[in-house]
């Protein structure tokens, strides 16, 4: 009986396999289907997307990410102060300018990184005082080849 | 407002710098030799002089003032 069962069970294994390849026989390949489907619903291909700082952000680290790890607006004199540009699409050659201002209209620092995104990016400034920073209010103001595109304050307290 | 008799804030030893997640651009670079300007190196590989302010953004982490570039300082020269 049990030789019996196992042939039984064997041939409905087998029944339901041959039913399974018969069923997938009638359709084409997959890989002809993967080709068509990706030809029918591929649209047509996007212009690529304008270049845009989207983000700033300040805090005293980053990750390897270039991205702020605890977004901040106030610093200790000690700190150093990083800005993360994040910016969307792709451009040949975008440079990214951070200027430093002090409340008095001092220009702390100024530098710029020059890029060639091909998407989402993220660039970091940073600026380190070892004397130091003093006491006040402070802006980094943002631009992309010299057209402002954000500003951010920030304070240096005790 | 900042009180006008306190002493300007000096900031020369500021330290600073960047990177970027986006590659950098795969343009060509230049290096200064002796008697060249910006306006000079413009003309030279972009043929036209008047393009000098395109180097000079490009390379602001360098050069701090246009009229004063140094031999052996090397360039990067975005598209024109």
């Amino acid at each position: 009986m049990r030789t019996l069962h196992g042939r039984l069970y064997l041939l409905v294994i087998l029944g339901g396999a041959v039913g399974v390849v018969g069923c997938k026989k009638g359709a084409p390949p997959p890989s002809e289907t993967g080709a068509a489907d990706t030809a029918a619903a591929a649209p047509a291909p996007a212009a690529p997307e304008a270049f845009a700082v989207s983000e700033v952000t300040l805090g005293k680290a980053i990750g390897t990410d270039k991205r702020v790890a605890s977004p901040s607006t106030t610093f200790g004199p000690k700190d150093t102060i990083y800005a993360s540009v994040a910016t969307t699409g792709s451009a040949p050659s975008k440079t990214l300018t951070a200027k430093w201002t002090f409340q008095d209209g001092q220009t702390v620092k100024e530098g710029s990184e020059t890029i060639a995104p091909t998407g989402p990016a993220v660039t970091e400034f940073h600026m380190a005082k070892p004397s130091g920073w003093p006491v006040g209010k402070y802006k980094v103001e943002i631009s992309a080849d010299g057209t402002p595109a954000t500003t951010k304050e920030f304070e240096v307290k005790k | 407002m900042p009180d006008a008799k306190q002493p300007k804030a000096d900031f020369s030893d500021v330290e600073g710098g960047s990177s970027s997640t986006a590659p950098a651009p795969s343009g060509r670079s230049y290096t200064v030799v002796k008697g060249d300007s910006l306006s000079k190196i413009a003309k030279h590989l972009y043929g036209d002089a008047q393009k000098w302010r395109k180097i000079y953004e490009a390379n602001r982490d360098q050069i701090k003032n246009p009229d004063l570039i140094y031999p052996g300082q090397t360039f990067t020269i975005p598209d024109a």
